[in-house]
Formats: C-alpha cells, sequence, structure tokens
C-alpha cells in the first residue's frame, strides 16, 4: 500500500497522547526529521514531536509559518475541524469518549437496553429457525 | 556574597523586597510608620513559697484527653437522595439511597428494602462510593432513626457451645419489633413513589467489575 | 508566551570585573553569555572563563549581575550554528554544528545530547565557543538543509500504534506490532 499522508505545511494532525488526546493541530513547519512546529487557532504555536502525532486525510492551504488569522480563515473555509467529527475516525474518538464519560446509572440503562434488544434479536431468530425447519 | 554589587537573578526580586521590607507601609496613606506590634505586658509573676513536702513516689498524672471530637464531615458528593455503592458487608456491590447522616457520623441507607433487600441501616462513608445520581427523597421522614434505634437490644453472649449444643440447629432469633418493619415500609413507600422504572431496575441490580473496566477511570 | 522550560541547560548573561584598586579605580566590565543548569553554576562557569582569558580570578573579582536570557521569539524554527571545543581522550577538538530548533536553548540541549551519544564526550569536557542564529542559505549541513523546502512533504514511516497515556502502557504483549500504518 502506498502512502497516502504526508507530513505537509498545513497538514491537519490529530495528538494521540497524553491529556490532549483527540485534538486536532495544523502542521506550521516542520522543525526536523522529529517535530513538527504545530498550531490551532486557539493556541500558541508549539513543537510538538511525530510520535505524538497522526496524520489525518486533511490538509489545508496556507503558508509556512502561517498568521493565526490566515490559518483560522483557511479552517473555516475547509471546515475541517467539522468534516473531522463528522468522519467515522472522529465518530469513533467521540464515542469513545461519550462512553468513558457514563455514570454509573447509564450504564446500568445500557446494559438493560443490549439484553433487552438482544433477547428479541434471539426469539426472532429462533423463531425463524423453527418455520425453516418445518 | 557581599562582593556581588547587584542582587544576582534568582534573588529576591525588585516587587518581592519592596514587600518584604514593608516599604509600603512607610508610604503616607498607610501611616507613614512602620507597623509594629505593641509588646504584650508580662503577667506580674506571684511568689509562692515551694512546698514543704513532696510526694516519695511520682504520682501520675492523668493523661489529658480533653481532645473534642469532631463532627465528622459528610463528603460533597454525598447529599440526601444521592445513590451509593456500598463496598463492604453483606451487603456490599448493592446500590442503595442515602437518607441522612446521623450524629455519630455514620450514613443512614436503605435499599429500599422492597427493590434489593437492603434495610434502613447505617454505613461509614469510607465503604461507599458515591454516584451522581439523585432521587426524590424529600417526602421521606427519617425522624424514627436514630443512633439508638440501630443498638441491638439482643445481648450478646458468647458461650462456649457443647457438642450437643453445636448440631441443635434450633437457632431462636428474636422476631424484628413490628415497629421497625412499619418504620422501613413507610420510608420505602415515600422513597418508592418517586421511582421511575429504570430507577427501580438500577436499584435493584448490583455493582460488578467487568473485565476491562479501570475502576479509577470510572465515572459514577 | 509559551513555557520555555524543560531544557537541563538556562543560558545566562552574567557581569563582573576586578574589585577596584588604588591604582585602578574603575576596572573594566566583562560581560559573557553562557549555558548553566542555574545561577550559581553560571557564575562559576564565568569565573572559569573569565581567569583563562584576563588577569582577574573570583578572589579579586566581583559580580556585578547575573540575568537569564530567553528566546525572543520561541514560536519561529530558526538554523542555529554552535561553535565547540572538547577535550575527548586524545586531545582537544574544534567542531561546528548545526541544528534546527525555535529556542537556542533547545538547540544547546540537542547539541549536548548528540555529543554525548556520538563522541562520548561528557558536558564538563565541552565549552561552547560561540553561537549564531544562519540564515537558510548560508547553512552547510545536509540535514539541516533538506527541511529548507515550504513544500516539504514526507511520509512518516514504521508508525507503531502507543499507549494514549503511560497508565496504558504495557510491558508484555500478546502479539507483535503492526506498524505498516499508512
Amino acid at each position: 500500500m502506498p502512502f497516502t499522508r504526508y507530513v505537509e505545511i498545513g497538514r491537519v494532525a490529530l495528538i494521540n497522547y497524553g491529556p490532549e488526546y483527540g485534538k486536532l493541530v495544523v502542521i506550521s513547519d516542520v522543525v526536523d526529521q522529529n517535530r513538527a512546529l504545530v498550531d490551532r487557532p486557539d493556541e500558541i504555536r508549539r513543537v510538538v514531536n511525530f510520535k505524538r502525532l497522526v496524520l489525518t486525510d486533511f490538509k489545508i492551504d496556507i503558508p509556512r509559518l502561517a498568521k493565526k488569522s490566515v490559518l483560522t480563515k483557511a479552517l473555516e473555509e475547509a471546515d475541517v475541524f467539522a468534516k473531522f467529527s463528522n468522519s467515522s475516525w472522529g465518530r469513533k474518538i467521540a464515542k469513545r469518549e461519550a462512553k468513558a464519560n457514563l455514570t454509573d446509572f447509564e450504564r446500568h440503562t445500557a446494559l438493560v437496553a443490549k439484553v433487552t434488544r438482544s433477547k428479541k434479536v434471539r426469539t426472532a431468530f429462533n423463531a425463524l429457525k423453527k418455520a425453516a425447519k418445518n | 556574597m557581599a562582593k556581588e554589587a547587584v542582587k544576582p537573578a534568582g534573588g529576591r526580586g525588585r516587587s518581592l523586597s519592596y514587600k518584604k521590607r514593608g516599604l509600603w507601609a512607610i508610604k503616607k496613606k498607610n501611616g507613614g510608620t512602620f507597623p509594629v506590634h505593641a509588646k504584650a505586658e508580662k503577667a506580674e509573676v506571684a511568689v509562692t513559697k515551694a512546698p514543704r513536702f513532696y510526694p516519695a513516689e511520682d504520682a501520675k498524672k492523668p493523661l489529658n484527653r480533653s481532645f473534642v471530637r469532631n463532627p465528622t464531615k459528610l463528603r460533597a458528593s454525598i447529599t440526601p437522595g444521592t445513590v451509593l455503592i456500598l463496598l463492604a458487608g453483606r451487603f456490599k456491590g448493592k446500590r442503595v439511597v442515602f437518607l441522612k447522616q446521623l450524629p455519630s457520623g455514620l450514613l443512614l441507607v436503605t435499599g429500599p428494602f422492597r427493590v434489593n433487600g437492603v434495610p434502613a441501616r447505617r454505613v461509614n462513608q469510607a465503604y461507599v462510593i458515591a454516584t451522581s445520581t439523585k432521587v426524590d427523597v424529600s417526602g421521606v421522614d427519617t425522624a424514627a432513626f436514630t443512633d439508638a434505634y440501630f443498638k441491638s437490644t439482643e445481648k450478646k453472649t458468647r458461650k462456649s457451645k457443647g457438642e450437643a449444643e453445636f448440631f441443635e440447629d434450633k437457632l431462636e432469633k428474636a422476631a424484628l419489633p413490628a415497629e421497625y418493619i412499619a418504620n422501613q415500609k413507610a420510608v420505602d413507600a415515600s422513597i418508592l413513589s418517586g421511582l421511575s422504572a429504570e430507577l427501580k431496575s438500577y436499584l435493584g441490580a448490583r455493582f460488578t467489575l467487568k473485565s476491562g473496566d479501570r475502576p479509577h477511570l470510572l465515572k459514577f | 508566551m509559551p513555557i520555555q522550560g524543560g531544557y537541563k541547560y538556562h543560558q545566562y548573561q552574567v557581569v563582573g570585573r576586578h574589585l577596584p584598586t588604588e591604582k585602578d579605580a574603575e576596572p573594566p566590565i566583562f560581560r559573557m553569555k553562557l549555558w548553566a543548569q542555574d545561577t550559581v553554576r553560571a557564575k562559576s562557569k564565568f569565573w572559569y572563563f573569565l581567569a583563562k582569558l584576563r588577569k582577574v580570578k573570583k578572589a579579586n573579582g566581583q559580580i556585578v549581575a547575573v540575568n537569564e536570557i530567553f528566546e525572543r521569539r520561541p514560536t519561529t524554527i530558526k538554523n542555529f550554528g554552535i561553535w565547540v571545543r572538547y577535550t575527548s581522550r586524545t586531545g582537544v577538538h574544534n567542531m561546528f554544528k548545526e541544528y534546527r530548533d525555535v529556542t537556542l536553548n533547545g538547540a544547546v540541549e540537542q547539541m549536548y545530547q548528540e555529543m554525548g551519544s556520538r563522541h562520548r564526550v561528557r558536558s564538563s569536557a565541552l565549552q561552547i565557543i560561540k553561537t549564531a542564529t544562519i540564515k537558510a542559505a548560508d547553512t552547510k549541513r545536509a540535514n539541516i538543509k533538506q527541511f529548507h523546502d515550504s513544500k516539504i512533504s514526507f511520509p512518516l514511516t514504521r508508525r507503531m500504534a502507543r499507549p494514549s497515556d503511560p497508565r496504558f502502557k504495557t510491558t508484555f504483549k500478546a502479539n507483535r506490532p503492526n506498524v505498516a500504518i499508512f
């Protein structure tokens, strides 16, 4: 399989480590083979190691070391954050987070719902099986 | 470091030394003088004669037992109506409703008994996980439940059992006074009136850790 | 301002002079920029270097000021050149190194690490002669030059799924990791 995602100026990447897990950043410049300068509209530009980044499919059109206003505009035009959270990857992250934030009561109701559902599926399946036999 | 003409970096900064040296106080608006604590006057020591008699043996001084037992602080996450998970004892894993804190510091909880078989009982808050789920207990009258209410009336006597008594499986248990049953029923009824079917099934189920659960990362 | 921490060595500016004497009431003042772990070690380094360069030592000198120097723009990448001198097991060597970083302290940190790993030079055997910010056109090292490209593009190869938090680390795994993540 060929590579489809490259480290490029404007490449949107996901932080996959630590308390900032799931945060999207834009590569603003490449420091060296190990690190990139990344930016976000609400943050100060900073250096992040590639080991803590995962590249996404999104790339916005910005110059090297783009100003905050340019970056924000480009991000808004490309609608990257919304597109990512609508992608299956983004939905998976949101789902995982929602699951981790369930309270004890919500966990119980989810469990009950799952049991009822599988019970219904099982009865329907068994009925079909019986019908097929006869 | 007298040789150094200027305080080096890492020393007390300009603003800190201004504060510490009290320069702010010398300003006119603050009185113009450095504030000084008035010297406490010493009470004159009365001249007392040394006693003529000393006991031969050192008399034991009673230990100072003047400490005050502070009331137990209730965890902020526990308020009347909070669903708690019991962690120890006969009912461990049961989800119960918190009613109030008793003067002894223990928590008054109940199942309700109708739902999961936990009667009104006292638990230490250390053996409890507070969940974020709340049940309406505004209509519950807990006046009957005091610390004395839970004191056992049976005398605890530990007799060495003879062989005959050991095999005798006639264990006579004193029947629970009717008053206790009535109290429990009254509490159960007032809690149950506001319980949804989901909450009832929730309180009826035991809490367990399943494989892959990380208890310290779970939200309750 | 982003936090400019995490570096082992900080840059200090130390100013000092010879104590005033009858002969010379106003001795010349010397200023030195150097890297040290704290101000105490910075002053020590200052005396070490000054005694080598001028006829002033700690016993007859005084420190006028010690200040830490911070990076002015820690959000842009610069090419730093560092000239070093170190003593190896056989003799004294001079070297010129280039690094890309956002702060000079970061470049110095990289240099100490690299000298330690490539040449087994301990930090005590190393002296920084000079540092400079170098224009992209004037850089010499190929490893630095390859990043001077506003249309830079390269894939990240041999990617490994790592735990999102140290808490989730495991020492043993049932399966070899899949590193072919595109």
